[in-house]
Formats: C-alpha cells, sequence, structure tokens
C-alpha cells in the first residue's frame, strides 16, 4: 500500500465550495510536495506555489502532471523572501495551506 | 505571523481572497481499520502544536481587528491519510515536512512510542487488510481584503 492523503476529497471539496479558481492567477504558501495543487491547478491560469522545505518541492516538481507543467511554478522559498520580491496587487487567490 | 498576513494582503488584488486552511484545537486521532472496521483509536500523543495554533488565532484576530480583512466564509473538514504501517506515516511526514522532530519532554516521548508501538502491533495482529488512518480536523475560511486603507494606531 501507499500513502493515500485525502482520498475521500473532503479537503478539495471544502476548498471548491469556497473559491473559484477559473483563469485566476494563485499564490499557495506552504504547498509541500503538491498534494492540494493539483487538486485545483487545472482550473486556475497560473499557480505558484511555495514552500520551505526543499525535499518537499523536490518531490511536487518530480510528480507533476505534464498538462500542469506550464501553468505551476513550484519554488523553493521562504515566505518572507518570496514577499520581498513580490509586486503589489499580483494575486487573485492567496491558499495559507496549513501553514500559517 | 500578522506580518505576513499584511504582506498577503498587499500581494492581492483588490477583488482577490485569501483561502486559510488550519487545524483546529483538537489532537488528531490515530486509528487501525480492518476494511471498515475501526479496532483502535486514540488522540495522537504527539499534538503538541497547540500554542502554535493559538499564535495562528490570534494572529487573524488581530487582522481582522485591524480591518485588514473581513471573513467572508468558514467551515471544516476532515483531512485523513492512510498508511500500510506507522512507520510508513511518520516517514512520509518526514518527506513532506509535516513531522515535528524537535526534542519532545522524555514522558511525552515514552508514552508517543508506547502508542506508536501500541497501533502496530494491533495492525500487524490483524493482518494484511489492516490499515493505520490519521484524522485531522480543519477549519477553512475565505477573507477578503478590506478596501479600507489601516487607521492609524
Amino acid at each position: 500500500m501507499t500513502i493515500r492523503v485525502d482520498p475521500e476529497n473532503n479537503e478539495t471539496r471544502a476548498l471548491l465550495e469556497l473559491v473559484d479558481f477559473d483563469g485566476q492567477r494563485v499564490l499557495e504558501i506552504g504547498c509541500g510536495d503538491g498534494r492540494l495543487t493539483w487538486r485545483y491547478a487545472g482550473k486556475a491560469k497560473h499557480v505558484t506555489a511555495i514552500d520551505p522545505f526543499a525535499e518537499a518541492i523536490t518531490r511536487a516538481k518530480e510528480n507533476i502532471p505534464d498538462k500542469l507543467k506550464d501553468r505551476v511554478d513550484f519554488r523553493h522559498i521562504a515566505f518572507e523572501k518570496f514577499a520581498a520580491e513580490s509586486k503589489p496587487s499580483t494575486f487573485d487567490r492567496v491558499i495559507l495551506s496549513w501553514s500559517l | 505571523m500578522v506580518h505576513a498576513l499584511q504582506e498577503i494582503q498587499r500581494m492581492l488584488k483588490p477583488d482577490g481572497c485569501l483561502i486559510d486552511i488550519h487545524p483546529v484545537l483538537e489532537a488528531p486521532l490515530i486509528k487501525v481499520y480492518q476494511g471498515s472496521r475501526i479496532l483502535f483509536v486514540e488522540p495522537d500523543l504527539g499534538y503538541d502544536y497547540e500554542e502554535d495554533l493559538r499564535q495562528a488565532e490570534n494572529a487573524l484576530t488581530q487582522v481582522l481587528d485591524r480591518r485588514l480583512f473581513v471573513i467572508e466564509r468558514s467551515s471544516e473538514f476532515e483531512l485523513i491519510t492512510y498508511a500500510s504501517s506507522v512507520p510508513e506515516l511518520r516517514d512520509f511526514w518526514a518527506k513532506v515536512g509535516g513531522y515535528d522532530d524537535s526534542p519532545k519532554d522524555q514522558a511525552v516521548e515514552a508514552r508517543l512510542t508506547e502508542l506508536y508501538d501500541g497501533v502496530e502491533e494491533i495492525r500487524r495482529a490483524a493482518g494484511k487488510k489492516a490499515e493505520v488512518a490519521y484524522h485531522e480536523r480543519a477549519r477553512i475560511t475565505r477573507l477578503n481584503p478590506n478596501a479600507r486603507k489601516e487607521e492609524p494606531r
């Protein structure tokens, strides 16, 4: 058996009931290995997904589905550094994913 | 944390929104299933991030009080992670950065080891179809940036 995270899709359902991602520019903070990212990125215009944990980002980049490769940008970076280099009013959606 | 939320507000478009997902203030449950039968259930004794969660809640309260954001909607859900064993679960957490390996109180560490050993014993005795499940309750909240500029304090 391999690890299965949220096979019931409880998290995805709660997320999609709360927000629409169609054509939106998204920032996901604390994306980990991309577990949640895969579940909404297909709807978004572009996703920037960041995490300070290098091994998780490596896994995310290894496992990214081909159809999302030009849409999702995984970055190994701390939030403070990312914020310092980001312009105002850039994103339509920001997800704080288990990371506040 | 308040500064991080201020930065998020700056990066958000005025008509954008912030989605915050974080665990609720209660210990996750560790269970052993055999099919739909629950063979074991106990709170995770390694749950020691209550203070972090209180700080997160406090930061959210502060930005709401300062009218940086307004809550539009909120709900709760349960995230369940299934594994074939406790070691597999812990190995997974280590790989995704979800495992807190900071030193714990010796008594807590001993109780944790006892719990995980007990879970493994029950799982092994139940045979191949048994699996371990980790149940975490979380709150998801949609916050909209407030168009008003922050008032001087």
